[in-house]
């Protein structure tokens, strides 16, 4: 099957190409214009912008977690619509079915999800596998565990680390590891309620930097694409710009990525001892080359927080919105789930401003991830709203006027000309995730590339453009045409695949058998356990 | 050896399927009740969808006070692994299920190892003492006369310093153990605790982790109960007790308990899923026409249509939840055999039915 776009405006910056021009897919790839070849179907692109799908880094799609959050909260994701008849239970409210329909629809074809259990793999794959048309990936968490923190304490060579940590992406079918708020639920299930960079968590004697760097240390030696994916001590905290300083600093020329800078970006400073430090951040950033980051910005409404921070959704159910809320321990991290309103105050205000400074201050789009931290900042339906407002000027201006004055004051969002042009919003979203998680056959449009496309209706309002795609194609296939999903794919979860080493295996049976009672075997599964053809694809 | 039957007769497979889907399109108010695994649990959900029917687990009566808590009150939890390690102070709240037994006595026979390795106490809430190694005995902590939710919130009341009007036994004791405790542990499930009485053991939680820690660890009455809660969550964004009948899914724990829907006569079509040989369905009552899939090798008196299943984790490979690890695990089919596996006959029911969309699962 030949398919050709024609005439779209092509901004594929890996390539060089941004103008008119035609594109070509072959089947599920993008193939150079053939010489003398009839398309078998063509469709007409002029006056569309056409970029490669979109990558959405770190978005909490699928696990325990979310899932807890929607048992908790029945009331905020009730459908309205009887289904659209091509697309069994895609109107069922936050269900797997409507994330993968609204996530195509704005043209965005692989997400990540970044905080998976280990403990619950199988969980989290089965729900990834039943989110339709895009592909996934999930990054598996390390650094709260027993079996890591004893490593660590005992003085474990760096070979032992590797081959656990080696082990932990292979069986949990995961494209990375990530670290998140590295001791602290350790520390937390020992009654202890705050945690920085350089403290120590009880019982093991090893800091959290220690942890860090260990984790860092071992995804490079193992050549795992993606840099080691921190989120750091104290999110959401006044004065928790100094730890992600000084995580950044730890980075110590070796790639790391801090994600959702945005929670990160507090200072103590004003009558309410809460101020913006993006620009200090994002200075931090544009200095430091090995750094990468997301934002997780903050958008207006109604959320749910779900984060395997669980000193921090602990100390932060005091603010519940409405008043329940979930805590679990887990066998490593845990969880937290606590619903929240970002209210247009004071606070609100300024974290909304953070987030946008430090998407316009940092001045590297290869740098810089486009994310609310689904559904942490704001759920990810507010991507339309977002794009518009870091394209366009006036739209923060004009959303900046009913926003609290006192807060705006203290932000240098105002001050800010910048506006991203189409090139930088397909970089930040396309070209640089790739990048970033090792990709090769996505985020670009030259031949050889998965046909992932996105096609988008040139006009004036930027929300209704980027949010209401004319045409994605995954896979060359036809899934989105005018904004509405016209049938479901399955898509795959994209995973990394080391080989286990065979005196780690027989050390964390033991471990299993003698701590837990549990055989190792209860925390794996076959690939036939999904229940779908081909659930996962192996990036080489 | 046949496997399904319409009426007493013997059937083909696809025979069977294309008359259940027949009833279900005439159906203007089916209900669908299962416990199966959780592939078994994903294609009822996808064919409910499809014929506009209600859902509801078999143990839904049960199931409903453990997702009641999550739906209208939230609370803390432990993973069972991080609770054997760590649970210094064992609290079994009310009866548990006897699935659980091994569970509670695997906790008497070892000892916490986090952070540090020490001994275990153990107490029990309600009139019911749970067994033990024989060696120790949990210490009942009770209001005589009193039932679960009033003693939990005596216990809650003296914990916080409160005067109570019916006095909690052996408190002190239970005050001393907490008193030294790093990380207690209150064992509970929906079988014996109703969502009052859960909610009031989450406030105690709650507030014994103002200034110490403390969690909770849900056994569930229904394993499978759960399994299917998790599905369905990830599927419809509701637990079971949901219905399909307005074209989009709606959950309503009293509109959608099925076995009321049957008894109240709203339903007119019962489809019951279970691979579990030890359940039988209830009887065809009501003018409700029963579809049974069950594992069997022979019609279910009164049901218009049988269909012999086989069981996940015997006769076939499976998704199920694992109260023990605390997560969804798979099962292999220990003894394979040529029964077909609940997913299966309903992606075959479903077939029979029209759409115009391929089914999602």
């Amino acid at each position: 099957m030949l398919t050709k776009i024609a005439g779209g405006d092509i901004i594929d910056p890996v390539n060089g190409r941004s103008g008119k021009g035609d594109l070509w897919i072959r089947d599920e790839e993008i193939v150079e214009p053939p010489s003398g070849g009839k398309a078998d179907k063509i469709f007409d692109a002029s006056g569309c912008v056409v970029m490669a799908g979109a990558i959405d880094i770190h978005s909490h799609i699928g696990g325990g977690n979310v899932n807890t959050a929607r048992l908790l909260l029945p009331e905020q994701h009730a459908a309205h619509l009887p289904r659209p008849s091509a697309t069994p239970l895609s109107n069922a409210g936050w269900s797997t079915f409507e994330t993968g329909c609204l996530y195509a629809k704005m043209g965005f074809t692989t997400v990540v999800e970044p905080a998976m259990n280990p403990g619950a793999t199988l969980h989290t794959h089965l729900e990834l596998a039943d989110i339709p048309i895009i592909d996934k990936a999930t990054l598996a968490i390390l650094g709260n565990d027993d079996f890591l923190l004893s490593l660590i304490r005992d003085g474990a060579s760096e070979q032992m680390i590797d081959d656990y940590v080696a082990w932990t992406v292979g069986t949990t079918r995961a494209l990375g590891v990530k670290v998140i708020n590295a001791g602290a639920a350790a520390a937390f299930k020992e009654n202890v309620r705050n945690f920085s960079l350089d403290d120590v968590v009880p019982s093991y004697g090893v800091s959290s930097r220690n942890i860090v760097k260990t984790l860092q240390a071992s995804v490079g030696r193992l050549g795992v694409p993606h840099p080691l994916h921190v989120h750091c001590n104290n999110l959401g905290v006044a004065g928790a710009a100094d730890t992600a300083a000084a995580t950044i600093a730890a980075a110590e020329g070796r790639p790391l990525h801090l994600a959702h800078l945005q929670f990160y970006g507090y200072g103590k400073e004003g009558k309410r001892g809460f101020s913006s430090e993006a620009a200090r951040l994002a200075e931090l950033v544009n200095a430091t080359p090995e750094v990468t980051i997301d934002i997780g910005q903050v958008m207006f409404g109604q959320t749910v927080t779900v984060s395997s921070d669980v000193m921090r959704q602990f100390s932060a159910r005091g603010s519940a919105h409405p008043k329940k809320w979930v805590i679990w321990d887990g066998d490593g991290n845990g969880g937290g789930i606590v619903p929240y309103r970002y209210r247009e105050d004071f606070y609100g205000t300024l974290q909304w401003a953070i987030g946008l400074e430090l998407f316009l201050l940092i001045t590297d789009p290869w740098r810089v991830f486009f994310t609310t931290d689904h559904p942490n900042g704001a759920p990810f339906t507010a991507y339309p709203k977002l794009f518009e407002l870091l394209m366009r000027r006036d739209a923060r201006a004009a959303m900046a006027e009913g926003l609290s004055k006192p807060a705006m004051a203290l932000s240098t969002l105002s001050s800010i000309d910048r506006e991203y042009t189409f090139d930088e919003i397909a970089i930040m979203t396309r070209a640089a995730p790739a990048k970033l998680l090792g990709l090769k056959d996505r985020g670009h449009l030259g031949a050889g590339a998965l046909a992932d496309v996105a096609v988008y209706r040139r006009g004036e309002d930027i929300a209704k453009m980027l949010g209401s795609a004319a045409l994605v194609f995954k896979n060359g296939d036809l899934v989105v045409q005018d904004g509405a999903v016209t049938h479901y794919r399955w898509g795959k979860a994209l995973r990394l695949n080391p080989t286990p080493d065979k005196a780690i295996v027989k050390r964390l049976e033991d471990f299993h058998q003698s701590r837990y009672g549990l055989s190792l075997d209860w925390f794996s599964f076959p690939d036939s356990a999904i229940a779908r053809e081909n659930p996962f694809a192996e990036v080489a | 050896m046949a496997v399904a039957w319409i009426g007493n007769r013997e059937a083909q497979l696809q025979d069977a399927a294309g008359e259940t889907a027949k009833l279900l399109q005439s159906s203007r108010c089916p209900v669908f009740s299962f416990d199966t695994d959780v592939h078994g649990t994903r294609a009822a959900i996808a064919l409910a969808e499809r014929v506009g029917a209600a859902y509801d687990h078999i143990d839904g009566a049960v199931l409903a006070h453990e997702t009641a808590l999550f739906t209208d009150r939230g609370g803390m939890t432990v993973a069972p692994g991080e609770a054997r390690r760590r649970a210094d102070v064992v609290v079994v709240v009310g009866e548990l299920p006897k699935a659980y037994g091994r569970f509670l006595l695997e906790l008497a026979a070892t000892k916490p190892d986090l952070p540090v390795a020490g001994e275990r106490a153990f107490f029990s809430v309600g009139d019911v003492t749970p067994a033990l190694d024989g060696k120790r005995e949990a210490t009942p902590l009770v209001c005589e006369g009193q039932g679960l939710a009033a003693t939990l919130a005596a216990l809650r009341g003296r914990c916080a310093g409160r005067q109570v009007s019916a006095p909690v036994k052996n408190f002190e004791k239970f005050a001393a153990a907490l008193a030294k405790a790093r990380y207690p542990v209150f064992f509970y499930s929906g079988q014996s605790a109703a969502a009052l009485a859960l909610e009031m053991l989450q406030g105690l939680i709650s507030d014994l982790n103002a200034t110490g820690r403390a969690s909770g660890l849900l056994l569930p009455a229904s394993e499978g109960g759960w399994g299917a809660a998790l599905a369905s969550g990830w599927m419809t964004g509701f637990p079971p007790r949901t219905g399909f009948g307005r074209g989009f899914p709606e959950h309503d724990p009293w509109r959608f308990d099925v076995a009321r829907m049957i008894a109240d006569g709203e339903a007119d079509c019962h489809v019951w899923i279970s691979d579990d040989p030890q359940r039988r369905p209830p009887k065809a009552t009501n003018g409700c026409a029963l579809i049974a899939c069950v594992r069997t090798d022979g019609p279910v008196a009164g049901a218009a249509v049988t269909i012999g299943i086989g069981q996940a984790g015997l006769d076939h490979d499976g998704v199920v939840y694992s109260a023990q690890v605390g997560t969804l695990i798979a099962v292999d089919g220990s003894s394979r055999s040529d029964s077909v596996a609940a997913a299966d006959i309903l992606r075959a029911i479903a077939a029979g039915v029209e759409a115009e969309a391929a089914l999602p699962c």
